[in-house]
Protein backbone atom coordinates (compact mmCIF):
# COMPACT_ATOMS: atom_id res chain seq x y z
CA UNK A 1 0.00 0.00 0.00
CA UNK A 2 2.72 2.41 0.85
CA UNK A 3 4.67 1.65 -2.21
CA UNK A 4 1.35 2.36 -4.37
CA UNK A 5 1.31 5.82 -2.93
CA UNK A 6 5.21 6.28 -3.57
CA UNK A 7 4.81 5.46 -6.84
CA UNK A 8 1.61 7.59 -8.19
CA UNK A 9 2.93 10.87 -6.45
CA UNK A 10 6.17 9.65 -8.72
CA UNK A 11 4.13 9.97 -11.62
CA UNK A 12 1.92 12.66 -10.54
CA UNK A 13 4.95 14.71 -9.95
CA UNK A 14 6.83 13.58 -13.49
CA UNK A 15 3.26 14.68 -14.95
CA UNK A 16 3.56 18.17 -13.31
CA UNK A 17 7.03 18.67 -14.57
CA UNK A 18 6.70 17.53 -18.23
CA UNK A 19 3.45 19.67 -18.58
CA UNK A 20 5.29 22.88 -16.73
CA UNK A 21 8.78 22.14 -19.23
CA UNK A 22 6.59 22.22 -22.28
CA UNK A 23 4.47 25.26 -21.52
CA UNK A 24 7.89 27.10 -20.81
CA UNK A 25 8.95 26.17 -24.05
CA UNK A 26 6.52 26.78 -26.28
CA UNK A 27 5.84 29.99 -24.01
CA UNK A 28 9.57 30.76 -25.48
CA UNK A 29 9.18 30.06 -28.61
CA UNK A 30 5.78 32.75 -28.55
CA UNK A 31 7.99 35.34 -27.18
CA UNK A 32 10.83 33.96 -29.85
CA UNK A 33 8.53 34.72 -33.03
CA UNK A 34 6.78 37.16 -31.82
CA UNK A 35 9.93 39.28 -31.42
CA UNK A 36 11.48 37.69 -34.81
CA UNK A 37 12.55 40.25 -37.78
CA UNK A 38 10.06 40.05 -40.58
CA UNK A 39 12.08 38.39 -43.42
CA UNK A 40 12.34 39.43 -46.97
CA UNK A 41 9.27 39.01 -48.36
CA UNK A 42 8.70 38.57 -52.11
CA UNK A 43 5.60 40.73 -52.47
CA UNK A 44 4.03 43.15 -49.56
CA UNK A 45 0.60 42.03 -48.21
CA UNK A 46 -1.21 44.38 -50.30
CA UNK A 47 0.64 42.79 -53.28
CA UNK A 48 -0.68 39.34 -51.92
CA UNK A 49 -4.19 40.31 -51.68
CA UNK A 50 -4.19 41.97 -55.29
CA UNK A 51 -2.75 39.12 -56.84
CA UNK A 52 -5.26 36.52 -54.37
CA UNK A 53 -8.03 38.56 -56.22
CA UNK A 54 -7.01 38.87 -59.32
CA UNK A 55 -4.08 36.39 -59.99
CA UNK A 56 -2.09 38.57 -62.16
CA UNK A 57 1.28 37.48 -60.96
CA UNK A 58 1.34 34.25 -59.72
CA UNK A 59 0.24 31.81 -62.98
CA UNK A 60 0.94 27.71 -63.46
CA UNK A 61 1.19 25.99 -66.00
CA UNK A 62 -1.45 23.57 -67.03
CA UNK A 63 -0.24 21.51 -70.28
CA UNK A 64 1.89 24.86 -71.19
CA UNK A 65 -0.52 27.19 -70.99
CA UNK A 66 -0.40 29.76 -68.10
CA UNK A 67 -3.55 29.61 -65.89
CA UNK A 68 -4.72 30.83 -62.27
CA UNK A 69 -3.62 28.70 -59.80
CA UNK A 70 -7.74 27.87 -59.12
CA UNK A 71 -7.44 25.72 -61.86
CA UNK A 72 -4.83 23.11 -60.98
CA UNK A 73 -6.68 22.94 -57.85
CA UNK A 74 -9.96 22.53 -59.70
CA UNK A 75 -8.35 19.68 -61.57
CA UNK A 76 -6.70 18.04 -58.68
CA UNK A 77 -10.37 18.30 -56.57
CA UNK A 78 -11.85 16.58 -59.68
CA UNK A 79 -9.07 13.50 -59.29
CA UNK A 80 -9.17 13.62 -55.68
CA UNK A 81 -12.59 13.20 -55.93
CA UNK A 82 -13.24 10.59 -58.77
CA UNK A 83 -10.58 8.35 -57.29
CA UNK A 84 -12.63 8.41 -53.99
CA UNK A 85 -15.72 7.53 -55.79
CA UNK A 86 -14.04 4.89 -57.68
CA UNK A 87 -13.38 3.64 -54.42
CA UNK A 88 -16.66 3.58 -52.93
CA UNK A 89 -18.21 1.82 -55.87
CA UNK A 90 -15.73 -0.73 -55.89
CA UNK A 91 -15.00 -1.45 -52.52
CA UNK A 92 -17.91 -0.33 -50.46
CA UNK A 93 -21.01 0.04 -52.34
CA UNK A 94 -21.41 -3.43 -53.61
CA UNK A 95 -21.33 -4.03 -49.82
CA UNK A 96 -23.88 -2.50 -48.66
CA UNK A 97 -26.19 -3.88 -46.37
CA UNK A 98 -30.23 -2.85 -45.05
CA UNK A 99 -29.14 -2.12 -42.05
CA UNK A 100 -26.21 0.75 -42.87
CA UNK A 101 -22.79 0.74 -41.29
CA UNK A 102 -21.36 4.21 -40.29
CA UNK A 103 -19.74 4.47 -43.60
CA UNK A 104 -22.78 3.75 -45.63
CA UNK A 105 -24.73 5.89 -43.55
CA UNK A 106 -22.87 9.00 -44.21
CA UNK A 107 -22.79 8.14 -48.13
CA UNK A 108 -27.01 7.62 -47.93
CA UNK A 109 -26.94 10.55 -46.14
CA UNK A 110 -24.75 12.74 -48.61
CA UNK A 111 -26.84 11.14 -51.34
CA UNK A 112 -30.19 11.49 -50.03
CA UNK A 113 -29.63 14.84 -48.86
CA UNK A 114 -29.41 16.46 -52.50
CA UNK A 115 -31.95 13.61 -54.05
CA UNK A 116 -34.24 15.01 -51.34
CA UNK A 117 -33.51 18.52 -52.16
CA UNK A 118 -34.50 18.22 -55.57
CA UNK A 119 -37.23 16.00 -54.98
CA UNK A 120 -38.64 18.80 -52.55
CA UNK A 121 -38.23 21.58 -54.74
CA UNK A 122 -38.63 20.28 -58.23
CA UNK A 123 -41.61 17.88 -58.59
CA UNK A 124 -41.03 17.56 -62.28
CA UNK A 125 -37.86 15.59 -63.52
CA UNK A 126 -35.54 16.01 -60.30
CA UNK A 127 -33.78 13.26 -61.11
CA UNK A 128 -31.01 15.14 -63.26
CA UNK A 129 -30.95 17.97 -60.87
CA UNK A 130 -30.79 15.72 -58.41
CA UNK A 131 -27.40 14.35 -59.78
CA UNK A 132 -26.56 17.96 -60.72
CA UNK A 133 -26.97 19.59 -57.32
CA UNK A 134 -24.96 16.10 -55.79
CA UNK A 135 -22.38 16.87 -58.20
CA UNK A 136 -21.56 20.40 -57.51
CA UNK A 137 -22.25 20.21 -53.70
CA UNK A 138 -19.55 17.79 -53.26
CA UNK A 139 -17.25 19.89 -55.83
CA UNK A 140 -17.77 22.89 -53.95
CA UNK A 141 -17.55 21.55 -50.37
CA UNK A 142 -14.78 19.73 -51.32
CA UNK A 143 -12.67 22.51 -53.20
CA UNK A 144 -13.64 24.87 -50.74
CA UNK A 145 -11.86 22.63 -47.98
CA UNK A 146 -9.06 21.87 -50.45
CA UNK A 147 -7.03 25.21 -49.38
CA UNK A 148 -7.06 23.61 -45.96
CA UNK A 149 -4.31 20.75 -47.36
CA UNK A 150 -2.01 23.92 -48.77
CA UNK A 151 -0.72 21.92 -51.52
CA UNK A 152 2.60 23.35 -52.57
CA UNK A 153 2.68 24.08 -56.22
CA UNK A 154 5.61 26.35 -58.19
CA UNK A 155 3.89 29.01 -59.71
CA UNK A 156 5.96 29.73 -63.64
CA UNK A 157 8.05 32.38 -62.07
CA UNK A 158 9.28 29.91 -60.18
CA UNK A 159 7.72 30.36 -56.66
CA UNK A 160 6.38 27.75 -54.83
CA UNK A 161 2.60 29.00 -53.58
CA UNK A 162 0.02 26.89 -51.80
CA UNK A 163 -2.89 25.81 -54.11
CA UNK A 164 -5.62 28.20 -53.42
CA UNK A 165 -10.00 26.84 -53.14
CA UNK A 166 -10.56 26.56 -56.98
CA UNK A 167 -13.71 28.84 -56.36
CA UNK A 168 -11.73 31.86 -55.36
CA UNK A 169 -11.00 31.92 -58.97
CA UNK A 170 -13.72 34.35 -60.71
CA UNK A 171 -13.48 32.10 -63.40
CA UNK A 172 -14.20 29.10 -61.92
CA UNK A 173 -17.15 30.86 -60.31
CA UNK A 174 -18.15 32.50 -63.70
CA UNK A 175 -17.76 28.55 -64.96
CA UNK A 176 -20.04 27.51 -62.42
CA UNK A 177 -23.03 29.93 -62.15
CA UNK A 178 -23.44 29.97 -66.18
CA UNK A 179 -23.58 25.94 -65.87
CA UNK A 180 -26.33 26.06 -63.45
CA UNK A 181 -28.09 28.70 -65.31
CA UNK A 182 -27.40 26.99 -68.61
CA UNK A 183 -29.11 23.40 -66.82
CA UNK A 184 -32.11 25.52 -65.37
CA UNK A 185 -32.35 27.33 -69.16
CA UNK A 186 -31.87 24.11 -70.65
CA UNK A 187 -34.98 21.93 -68.62
CA UNK A 188 -37.14 25.23 -69.14
CA UNK A 189 -36.89 24.78 -72.64
CA UNK A 190 -36.94 21.13 -72.82
CA UNK A 191 -39.92 20.88 -70.71
CA UNK A 192 -41.76 24.19 -71.40
CA UNK A 193 -40.62 24.89 -75.13
CA UNK A 194 -40.16 28.31 -75.84
CA UNK A 195 -42.63 29.79 -73.30
CA UNK A 196 -40.77 27.74 -70.48
CA UNK A 197 -37.26 29.86 -72.12
CA UNK A 198 -38.45 32.92 -71.68
CA UNK A 199 -39.34 31.79 -68.36
CA UNK A 200 -36.17 31.18 -67.08
CA UNK A 201 -34.58 34.33 -69.55
CA UNK A 202 -36.30 36.59 -67.41
CA UNK A 203 -33.77 35.57 -64.39
CA UNK A 204 -30.65 36.89 -66.66
CA UNK A 205 -29.27 38.18 -63.45
CA UNK A 206 -29.08 34.62 -62.04
CA UNK A 207 -25.82 33.46 -63.45
CA UNK A 208 -24.27 36.73 -62.25
CA UNK A 209 -25.50 36.46 -58.58
CA UNK A 210 -24.56 32.63 -58.24
CA UNK A 211 -21.11 33.10 -59.86
CA UNK A 212 -20.29 36.42 -57.41
CA UNK A 213 -22.06 34.81 -54.65
CA UNK A 214 -19.91 31.95 -54.84
CA UNK A 215 -16.50 34.06 -55.88
CA UNK A 216 -17.29 36.82 -52.95
CA UNK A 217 -17.71 34.31 -50.30
CA UNK A 218 -14.58 32.34 -51.09
CA UNK A 219 -12.39 34.83 -51.63
CA UNK A 220 -13.16 36.40 -48.58
CA UNK A 221 -12.18 33.20 -46.92
CA UNK A 222 -9.30 33.22 -49.24
CA UNK A 223 -7.86 36.95 -48.24
CA UNK A 224 -8.18 36.41 -44.96
CA UNK A 225 -6.43 33.48 -44.59
CA UNK A 226 -3.79 35.14 -47.01
CA UNK A 227 -3.77 37.84 -44.21
CA UNK A 228 -3.20 35.82 -41.05
CA UNK A 229 -0.58 33.89 -42.58
CA UNK A 230 1.21 36.99 -44.04
CA UNK A 231 1.75 37.77 -40.59
CA UNK A 232 4.47 35.41 -38.48
CA UNK A 233 2.56 36.86 -35.43
CA UNK A 234 -0.61 35.57 -36.30
CA UNK A 235 -0.01 32.10 -37.04
CA UNK A 236 -0.63 30.44 -33.57
CA UNK A 237 -4.57 29.25 -32.84
CA UNK A 238 -5.88 31.86 -34.82
CA UNK A 239 -5.45 30.14 -38.03
CA UNK A 240 -6.99 27.00 -36.68
CA UNK A 241 -10.38 29.14 -35.76
CA UNK A 242 -10.11 31.50 -39.02
CA UNK A 243 -8.77 28.95 -41.54
CA UNK A 244 -10.69 25.76 -40.45
CA UNK A 245 -13.79 27.04 -39.23
CA UNK A 246 -14.47 29.97 -41.61
CA UNK A 247 -13.75 27.14 -44.31
CA UNK A 248 -15.82 24.77 -43.53
CA UNK A 249 -18.54 26.98 -42.69
CA UNK A 250 -17.98 28.46 -46.27
CA UNK A 251 -18.13 25.27 -47.30
CA UNK A 252 -21.21 24.35 -46.00
CA UNK A 253 -22.94 27.75 -46.51
CA UNK A 254 -22.13 28.06 -50.56
CA UNK A 255 -22.84 24.15 -50.99
CA UNK A 256 -26.60 24.82 -49.17
CA UNK A 257 -27.21 28.04 -50.92
CA UNK A 258 -26.09 26.63 -54.87
CA UNK A 259 -27.93 23.48 -54.45
CA UNK A 260 -31.04 24.87 -52.95
CA UNK A 261 -31.21 27.84 -55.79
CA UNK A 262 -30.48 24.99 -58.61
CA UNK A 263 -33.26 23.05 -57.87
CA UNK A 264 -35.51 25.75 -56.97
CA UNK A 265 -35.10 27.85 -60.30
CA UNK A 266 -34.89 24.36 -61.93
CA UNK A 267 -38.55 23.29 -60.26
CA UNK A 268 -40.29 26.08 -61.10
CA UNK A 269 -38.65 26.11 -64.87
CA UNK A 270 -39.72 22.60 -65.56
CA UNK A 271 -42.74 22.77 -63.44
CA UNK A 272 -45.60 22.40 -66.08
CA UNK A 273 -47.40 25.52 -67.20
CA UNK A 274 -50.65 25.35 -66.39
CA UNK A 275 -53.21 27.11 -69.62
CA UNK A 276 -54.95 30.43 -69.22
CA UNK A 277 -58.75 29.46 -69.27
CA UNK A 278 -60.61 32.12 -70.86
CA UNK A 279 -63.73 33.12 -69.01
CA UNK A 280 -66.43 33.11 -71.65
CA UNK A 281 -69.88 34.33 -70.59
CA UNK A 282 -71.99 31.52 -70.51
CA UNK A 283 -74.65 31.75 -72.81
CA UNK A 284 -78.09 32.38 -71.85
CA UNK B 1 -10.47 41.67 -69.29
CA UNK B 2 -11.40 42.97 -66.01
CA UNK B 3 -10.93 41.08 -62.56
CA UNK B 4 -9.02 38.88 -64.66
CA UNK B 5 -11.80 37.51 -66.66
CA UNK B 6 -10.91 34.65 -69.24
CA UNK B 7 -13.29 32.90 -71.54
CA UNK B 8 -10.61 30.02 -72.09
CA UNK B 9 -9.83 29.04 -68.37
CA UNK B 10 -13.77 29.45 -67.91
CA UNK B 11 -14.56 26.74 -70.37
CA UNK B 12 -11.35 24.66 -69.03
CA UNK B 13 -13.26 25.28 -65.43
CA UNK B 14 -16.64 24.12 -67.30
CA UNK B 15 -14.57 20.91 -68.71
CA UNK B 16 -13.32 20.16 -65.12
CA UNK B 17 -16.97 20.33 -63.76
CA UNK B 18 -18.59 18.40 -66.39
CA UNK B 19 -16.10 15.42 -66.11
CA UNK B 20 -16.63 15.56 -62.33
CA UNK B 21 -20.47 15.65 -62.57
CA UNK B 22 -20.71 12.64 -65.06
CA UNK B 23 -17.96 10.79 -63.09
CA UNK B 24 -19.82 11.49 -60.14
CA UNK B 25 -23.26 10.88 -61.25
CA UNK B 26 -22.17 7.37 -62.79
CA UNK B 27 -20.17 6.37 -60.35
CA UNK B 28 -21.40 7.37 -57.25
CA UNK B 29 -24.58 8.85 -57.23
CA UNK B 30 -26.79 6.58 -59.29
CA UNK B 31 -25.47 3.35 -57.72
CA UNK B 32 -26.61 4.87 -54.44
CA UNK B 33 -29.50 6.43 -55.08
CA UNK B 34 -31.32 3.22 -56.64
CA UNK B 35 -29.66 1.16 -53.64
CA UNK B 36 -31.79 4.07 -51.98
CA UNK B 37 -34.78 3.43 -54.09
CA UNK B 38 -34.62 -0.02 -54.07
CA UNK B 39 -34.40 0.03 -50.10
CA UNK B 40 -37.05 2.10 -50.03
CA UNK B 41 -39.54 0.24 -52.22
CA UNK B 42 -38.22 -2.88 -50.19
CA UNK B 43 -39.93 -1.24 -46.86
CA UNK B 44 -42.69 -0.09 -49.47
CA UNK B 45 -43.43 -3.62 -50.50
CA UNK B 46 -43.01 -4.74 -46.61
CA UNK B 47 -45.51 -2.41 -45.40
CA UNK B 48 -47.78 -2.77 -47.97
CA UNK B 49 -47.95 -6.68 -46.88
CA UNK B 50 -47.78 -5.75 -43.39
CA UNK B 51 -50.95 -3.46 -43.78
CA UNK B 52 -52.38 -6.21 -45.96
CA UNK B 53 -51.79 -8.87 -43.04
CA UNK B 54 -52.66 -6.57 -41.05
CA UNK B 55 -56.28 -5.77 -42.26
CA UNK B 56 -56.36 -9.54 -42.86
CA UNK B 57 -56.07 -9.96 -39.23
CA UNK B 58 -58.59 -7.59 -38.41
CA UNK B 59 -61.11 -9.49 -41.10
CA UNK B 60 -60.67 -12.78 -38.90
CA UNK B 61 -60.66 -11.20 -35.37
CA UNK B 62 -64.25 -9.98 -36.48
CA UNK B 63 -64.83 -13.09 -38.01
CA UNK B 64 -64.08 -14.69 -34.66
CA UNK B 65 -65.49 -12.36 -32.58
CA UNK B 66 -68.79 -13.25 -34.74
CA UNK B 67 -68.21 -16.27 -34.23
CA UNK B 68 -67.95 -16.59 -30.64
CA UNK B 69 -71.05 -14.34 -30.32
CA UNK B 70 -72.90 -16.87 -32.11
CA UNK B 71 -71.36 -19.63 -30.12
CA UNK B 72 -72.22 -17.90 -26.86
CA UNK B 73 -75.68 -16.89 -28.06
CA UNK B 74 -76.08 -21.21 -29.34
CA UNK B 75 -75.06 -22.34 -25.68
CA UNK B 76 -77.31 -20.31 -23.85
CA UNK B 77 -80.09 -21.78 -26.25
CA UNK B 78 -78.81 -25.35 -25.70
CA UNK B 79 -78.46 -24.48 -22.08
CA UNK B 80 -81.94 -23.32 -21.75
CA UNK B 81 -83.65 -25.94 -23.77
CA UNK B 82 -81.06 -28.79 -21.70
CA UNK B 83 -82.31 -27.17 -18.50
CA UNK B 84 -86.13 -27.58 -19.51
CA UNK B 85 -85.45 -31.10 -20.03
CA UNK B 86 -83.16 -31.68 -17.00
CA UNK B 87 -86.68 -29.92 -15.34
CA UNK B 88 -88.90 -32.08 -17.23
CA UNK B 89 -86.85 -35.86 -16.31
CA UNK B 90 -86.69 -34.70 -13.04
CA UNK B 91 -89.99 -34.23 -12.17
CA UNK B 92 -91.05 -37.49 -13.70
CA UNK B 93 -88.16 -38.99 -11.76
CA UNK B 94 -89.75 -37.66 -8.76
CA UNK B 95 -93.68 -38.43 -9.96
CA UNK B 96 -92.32 -41.99 -10.56
CA UNK B 97 -90.34 -42.29 -7.17
CA UNK B 98 -93.42 -40.91 -5.90
CA UNK B 99 -95.66 -43.17 -6.85
CA UNK B 100 -93.21 -46.34 -6.74
CA UNK B 101 -93.13 -45.25 -2.78
CA UNK B 102 -96.51 -44.96 -2.31
CA UNK B 103 -96.94 -48.51 -3.79
CA UNK B 104 -94.25 -49.76 -1.68
CA UNK B 105 -96.09 -48.23 1.18
CA UNK B 106 -99.57 -49.53 0.48
CA UNK B 107 -98.19 -52.96 -0.46
CA UNK B 108 -96.01 -52.74 3.44
CA UNK B 109 -98.91 -51.83 5.26
CA UNK B 110 -100.95 -54.82 4.12
CA UNK B 111 -98.18 -56.79 4.45
CA UNK B 112 -98.20 -55.92 8.15
CA UNK B 113 -101.87 -56.18 8.84
CA UNK B 114 -101.50 -60.15 7.94
CA UNK B 115 -98.68 -60.17 9.42
CA UNK B 116 -100.57 -58.60 12.78
CA UNK B 117 -103.22 -61.12 11.72
CA UNK B 118 -101.17 -64.27 11.71
CA UNK B 119 -99.14 -63.16 15.17
CA UNK B 120 -102.78 -62.24 17.03
CA UNK B 121 -103.79 -66.11 15.98
CA UNK B 122 -100.79 -67.81 16.71
CA UNK B 123 -100.42 -65.94 19.95
CA UNK B 124 -104.42 -67.19 20.79
CA UNK B 125 -103.46 -70.61 19.89
CA UNK B 126 -100.46 -70.50 22.14
CA UNK B 127 -102.31 -68.50 25.04
CA UNK B 128 -105.13 -71.15 24.70
CA UNK B 129 -102.78 -73.86 25.29
CA UNK B 130 -100.61 -72.22 27.85
CA UNK B 131 -104.10 -71.72 29.87
CA UNK B 132 -104.84 -75.55 29.47
CA UNK B 133 -101.90 -76.56 30.91
CA UNK B 134 -102.35 -74.13 33.28
CA UNK B 135 -105.17 -74.85 34.65
CA UNK B 136 -104.78 -78.32 33.97
CA UNK B 137 -101.55 -78.38 36.17
CA UNK B 138 -103.86 -75.78 39.06
CA UNK B 139 -107.19 -78.23 38.96
CA UNK B 140 -105.06 -82.33 38.73
CA UNK B 141 -104.93 -82.59 41.98
CA UNK B 142 -108.87 -81.43 43.07
CA UNK B 143 -111.08 -81.90 40.17
CA UNK B 144 -112.55 -85.08 40.07
CA UNK B 145 -113.03 -86.85 36.52
CA UNK B 146 -116.61 -85.40 36.23
CA UNK B 147 -115.41 -82.18 37.25
CA UNK B 148 -113.03 -82.51 34.53
CA UNK B 149 -115.46 -83.70 31.61
CA UNK B 150 -117.90 -80.36 32.63
CA UNK B 151 -114.69 -78.83 32.19
CA UNK B 152 -113.49 -79.88 28.86
CA UNK B 153 -117.05 -79.34 27.50
CA UNK B 154 -117.08 -75.58 28.50
CA UNK B 155 -113.74 -74.66 26.97
CA UNK B 156 -114.33 -76.11 24.01
CA UNK B 157 -117.61 -74.56 23.93
CA UNK B 158 -115.52 -70.85 24.47
CA UNK B 159 -113.08 -71.63 21.58
CA UNK B 160 -115.25 -72.82 19.34
CA UNK B 161 -117.70 -69.00 19.86
CA UNK B 162 -114.12 -67.15 19.37
CA UNK B 163 -113.46 -68.60 16.44
CA UNK B 164 -116.47 -68.17 14.87
CA UNK B 165 -116.85 -64.83 15.73
CA UNK B 166 -113.41 -64.29 14.27
CA UNK B 167 -114.25 -65.61 10.80
CA UNK B 168 -117.64 -63.02 10.77
CA UNK B 169 -115.11 -60.75 11.17
CA UNK B 170 -112.68 -61.59 8.60
CA UNK B 171 -115.85 -62.33 6.18
CA UNK B 172 -116.39 -58.52 6.53
CA UNK B 173 -113.02 -57.22 5.38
Amino acid sequence: MERDKVKTKEKSRKYIFLTVWLALIALILVGILLLWPPGEKHETIKEVMKDGVLHEHNKMSFFGLEVNPGLISAYMVTVILLIAAVLIRIFAIPKFKTVPGKFQSVIEMLVGFFSDMAHANSHHKPRFVGAYIFSAGVYIFTSTLFELLGIQWMTTSGVSMALPAPLSDINAAIAMGVMSYTIILGAGMICGGFRGALGVLKDFSLPISMSFRLFGALLSGLLVTELVYYYVSLSFVLPVIVGVLFTLIHAVVQTYVLATLVSIFYGEAVEPKSKKVKNKKAKR
Amino acid sequence: MPLNIDYLQILLHMLNFVILAGGLTFILYNPVNRFLEQRRDQYAEAEKRNRKAAEENEKLRTEYEQKLQDSDIEIAERKKIAEKEWADISARYIREAKEKASAIILAAEEEAEDRKEHILESAQTEIGELVVTATQKLLSDTVTPERNSALYDEFIRLAEGTVSEKRTKHGKK
